[in-house]
């Protein structure tokens, strides 16, 4: 089952590579808290119930609910849509995501060891460059956010492959998720302005 | 044998049954079931005309065309039954047979030295281009979670592999082939071949000058090629192992339920810009490359 879900969530991070509005990426950060939320559920067996339920809690609450909302609140009142024209084009956004999956599967490999799972590694491996290719693909400030939330899931993936381990990291990966919170939280704080332009500026 | 009688069996349904979806997913009356065969059958009792400017290539083409998918249609297994080809590696044959239908028609549409024709023999080699990874990376995933490297033996083998992940291998395969069958076929929403407008055109604008005979071959070879491609994916369904005359009527139900799926998708969903398309395409071979990934790893293939 937890395969499946793994299956998935690169599956998501596909799409993230050819999607172009900023609505779709909203939806599949929203699937992609879901799916961790599978994940962390199935796959984290040895760690105790409190701290699986707060990981449950983190990645339904979280990950699927609130920073989906705040995001889509952010969209609506900027008005921006769509990615920038000038980003890259998702068809060789999309052959970059294909070599950073071999990457990561290559890399997967060499750093084998028996307290990791492969394909959460590999994933995660792919999850931290379609986040980072985001970044520095895109030129709007929100699709940066975007890629910063997508490199947080990463970290959460990593977290769980070596869950069983270290119960520790995963905390660290809820704690980079209350940071992204707090960091959109404060574009409301800032009160950007939809007039000003302040969130479809492109990079400096 | 069997196998190829039922692809001939369903080709004769496929187009009546998108059509007939169509018209009643927009609620018109709309043509008979069995109204594209007989479009072909007053096709085929017409000669053909031959602008000047054409040459022999032109002429053989639409038979080279059908005649590959004849061939590729010789791949392919059903139920227990080995195809009536079949050796290691025989879906690269397979795929090649298909392109070598497709390079004729490319270069039928060139040798008619028109700047229309030109331009959608362009588009249509692109499309093909970029799906081929699709197919040979999806075959690839299936050679890897059976362990072989023919159609036979990977379609027999493919349910009693004792693999938990079997179901979604049959999903993903059967959503690929699904939209490769689309691609390959020039439909919605690659491209739409009810359209008007050559600009817009893809494979509909390569055969603008054909007529009478030579149109009905090229029919033919579309519909074929249809019903083989839903004979892939009958093949991700169905056990191999099952009752020959069961599997016999599952195998028209799955090709009339794939025309089905063909017809409500013209009918509820637009054709992509053209811009779009290469991405929409490129999207495939990536889920593709996903599936191989995670079996390489299951496989333990990499360690």
């Amino acid at each position: 089952m937890v395969n499946y879900l793994i299956a998935l969530f690169a599956v998501t991070l596909m799409y993230f590579s050819s999607a172009d509005r900023l609505i779709t990426y909203v939806k599949l950060i929203a699937l992609q808290g879901l799916l961790l939320c599978g994940i962390a559920i199935f796959g984290l067996k040895e760690v105790n119930t409190a701290n699986l339920l707060f990981i449950v809690a983190e990645t339904l609450i979280f990950k699927t609910l609130i920073l989906p909302y705040l995001l889509t609140r952010i969209i609506r009142r900027s008005g921006v849509t769509k990615v920038h024209r000038l980003a890259m084009p998702g068809f060789y956004l999309l052959i970059f995501s294909i070599f950073g999956l071999l990457i990561s599967v290559v890399l997967a490999t060499i750093l084998i060891n028996p307290f990791i799972n492969t394909i959460y590694l590999a994933i995660a491996l792919f999850t931290l460059v379609t986040g980072m290719l985001l970044i520095v693909t895109h030129k709007l400030i929100i699709s940066h956010l975007i890629g910063f939330l997508i490199i947080e899931n990463a970290v959460f993936m990593f977290s769980l492959a070596v869950g069983s381990e270290m119960p520790m990291l995963i905390n660290v990966g809820i704690l980079l998720d209350i940071f992204v919170g707090v960091l959109i939280l404060g574009f409301f704080g800032l009160r950007l302005k939809p007039h000003t332009n302040e969130l479809t500026l492109l990079k400096d | 044998m069997a196998g190829f009688v039922l692809i001939v069996i369903a080709a004769f349904f496929f187009p009546g049954i998108i059509l007939r979806t169509k018209s009643i997913a927009s609620g018109r009356k709309g043509p008979g079931l069995f109204q594209p065969v007989k479009d072909i059958i007053v096709l085929l009792k017409k000669g053909s005309v031959f602008s000047t400017t054409t040459g022999l290539i032109f002429q053989i083409a639409p038979a080279v065309t059908l005649a590959s998918v004849i061939c590729a249609m010789l791949l392919l297994p059903f139920a227990e039954q080995k195809a009536l080809f079949s050796f290691e590696g025989d879906f690269v044959l397979f795929a090649y047979m298909l392109a070598l239908g497709k390079f004729f028609t490319v270069i039928a549409a060139l040798d008619t030295g028109s700047s229309f024709e030109g331009m959608g023999a362009s588009r249509e080699a692109l499309f093909s281009l970029l799906v081929e990874p699709a197919f040979f990376i999806l075959l690839a995933t299936f050679a890897m979670f059976t362990g072989y490297t023919s159609f036979s033996v990977i379609f027999n083998h493919f349910f009693i592999t004792g693999n938990d992940y079997v179901m979604i291998y049959s999903i993903i395969g059967i959503y690929l082939f699904i939209q490769i069958a689309m691609v390959e076929n020039s439909r919605v929403p690659v491209d739409d071949p009810k359209t008007h407008l050559e600009l817009t055109m893809i494979h509909e604008v390569m055969i603008l000058d054909y007529s009478g005979f030579d149109k009905a071959l090229i029919h033919i070879g579309t519909y074929l090629k249809f019903a083989l491609y839903g004979s892939l994916i009958y093949n991700l369904i169905v056990p191999a192992g099952w009752n020959i005359f069961l599997q016999a009527g599952l195998f028209l139900a799955v090709q009339a339920f794939f025309a089905i799926v063909i017809g409500l998708t013209e009918s509820f969903r637009a054709r992509n810009k053209m811009n779009k398309n290469p991405k929409f395409i490129l999207t495939l071979s990536a889920i593709a490359w996903i599936a191989f990934t995670v079996i390489l790893i299951l496989t333990y293939k990499l360690v």
